[in-house]
């Protein structure tokens, strides 16, 4: 073999990791400042979450949880999923009900309510309604009170407001009423509304969580505790592409026409806040195929230096 | 005595849980309906005690001049200014707590778990090498589920998103779901032990 190859090899064998680092930056850089157009092929598990949502439309007397169990840190990939699910709710005249078990969530509900709701003409109290930040020690008797009183449970609104006088809690008693608990998390705490308030008050259970924590959940979706989960940034993507084709135009949900559809990112048609997550996943995209070309090489360097050897 | 009533205060309790659990009654629902407001009750003494925690810590770092203790006073500084905000202008949108999540402390978090793309892709580098059978299989399904992850694998062939599914609900599944029967099964048997007070350790002070 050409020594120049084998020298290059042998270089890439042991190349400074600062380099990689460049590359994974550039890669993420640049697809974000110039995004374009890449197909979103939307999977089952966010599917289901869609279609329960949708299926509350305009029903006064069933409501979602949204429960937000992380901090800033994971923003980028979680961030997309909850606006998302705002507004095909604020789209779809769904009833939406928020709570944090961190003190760094709070603001971050506060966020994603203030993102979603500036297009739409929906109230506090009325059309959808904040708990607020719940400390973490008090999620297992909440979780179970709600199976009860959800009023009772968390008493009282973000904004001190006594949540049995809401408007909104008209129809809205317990987990029979509000069916869907989605948990958007960087860990596995979707499990304990699968131990308790699915598992004893028969909620439906959906969860929101990062790339890394999706084989963690896989057990649970595959036995139908969790009836639907966003995987990553990719979930998020596929969640703002229905909401986009589906939610955005009053459209029934059809698995026909979301996979001939595609929306293109690059215009002014879909305002930056909607697009979050797929622009995100072309810089993810550019990110695993530089990676996996790394591996190649360094797959490729590492048997021509073991023939070397030998 | 002082672990005798600690263990018949865990065993009382722990009991009265399960039997609410599985005894819908009356009883174990007011039971229950006591523990949440006293639970309501204990949770802001534990805030109470975080703050001064994190005050007697720091305060005896900057008073010690110890390495970096310009740190604590940052630290302090930040929660000081944080809470202050909160309390006088509120948390709602525009107000100075909004502009301090929005401006400082999502970024820098996000900039911290992002750094975390870097050591992955360096060590994925390192380590992915097809040195033995079992490392072979382990950088192929890598291959494949990264590629599946990203609309480039289905545009290569619909069957790469296919085979990192069957990945991740097959193989994947079989060893998460093989881990977590021994876990619950582990955490089964030691919350008996504690609750039949067989398993003290928790209560501290060796036997």
């Amino acid at each position: 073999m050409n020594n120049n190859v084998i020298k290059f090899f042998d270089k890439i064998q042991n190349i400074d990791r600062r380099y990689i680092y460049i590359v994974v930056a550039l890669s993420i850089i640049i697809p974000l400042l110039i995004p374009f157009n890449s197909p979103t092929y939307v999977t089952k598990p966010t599917e289901d979450i869609y279609k329960k949502i949708d299926s509350f439309a305009g029903d006064e007397t069933k409501a979602i949880l949204m429960s937000f169990t992380h901090d800033a840190s994971t923003m980028p990939e979680l961030f997309p999923m909850e606006v998302s699910v705002l507004r095909h709710c604020f789209e779809r005249n769904i009833k939406v009900f928020t709570i944090c078990w961190l003190p760094a969530a709070a603001p971050l509900v506060d966020y994603a309510l203030n993102t979603a709701r500036e297009d739409f003409d929906v109230q506090s109290g009325v059309d959808y309604c904040n708990f607020g930040y719940k400390p973490y020690v008090l999620r297992l008797p909440i979780m179970l009170g709600m199976g009860d009183d959800i009023a009772k449970a968390v008493e009282t609104d973000s904004q001190g407001r006594k949540v049995e006088n809401l408007e909104i809690m008209k129809n809205i008693k317990n987990y029979d009423d509000m069916n869907l608990v989605v948990d958007f998390a960087a860990s596995g705490s979707a499990l304990q509304w699968i131990t308790y308030a699915r598992a004893r008050f028969g909620a439906n259970i959906a969860a929101g969580v990062t790339a890394v924590m999706v084989a963690d959940n896989y057990p649970y979706l595959q036995t139908g505790q969790l009836m639907g989960m966003f995987r990553g940034l990719k979930g998020a993507a596929e969640y703002e592409k229905l909401v986009d084709v589906f939610a955005a135009n009053d459209r029934p949900f059809s698995k026909e026409i979301i996979k001939e559809t595609s929306i293109a990112i690059t215009g002014d048609t879909v305002p930056y806040k909607y697009k979050k997550a797929r622009i995100g996943m072309n810089a993810q995209s550019v990110a695993h195929i530089m990676m996996i070309v790394f591996i190649l090489l360094g797959n490729i360097g590492y048997f021509i230096t073991r023939k070397k050897e030998l | 005595m002082k672990r005798q009533i600690p263990l018949i205060i865990i065993m009382t309790l722990g009991f009265m849980f399960v039997a609410h659990s599985f005894i819908p009654h009356k009883v174990s629902v007011d039971f229950f309906d006591w523990f949440q407001d006293w639970s309501k009750a204990i949770s802001p003494f534990a805030v109470s005690l975080g703050i001064m925690s994190l005050f007697m810590v720091h305060g005896t770092k900057i008073k010690r001049k110890v390495p970096n203790w310009q740190y604590s006073v940052i630290t302090l500084a930040g929660l000081i200014f944080t809470a202050l905000a909160g309390f006088i202008w509120g948390t709602q949108s525009g107000t100075p707590y909004m502009w301090l999540f929005e401006n400082v402390q999502m970024p820098m978090s996000a900039t911290m778990f992002a750094l975390l793309a870097f050591y992955i892709a360096s060590a994925a580098y390192k380590a992915f090498r097809a040195r033995s059978a079992e490392a072979t299989v382990l950088l192929i399904a890598a291959v494949i589920v990264m590629l599946g992850q990203v609309p480039l694998g289905a545009m290569i062939s619909k069957w790469i998103p296919e085979a990192s599914t069957w990945i991740l609900n097959v193989p994947n599944l079989a060893a998460k779901r093989a881990i977590m029967i021994g876990v619950g099964l582990g955490i089964t048997a030691t919350s008996l032990k504690i609750l039949l007070g067989i398993e003290r350790t928790y209560l501290g002070g060796g036997d």
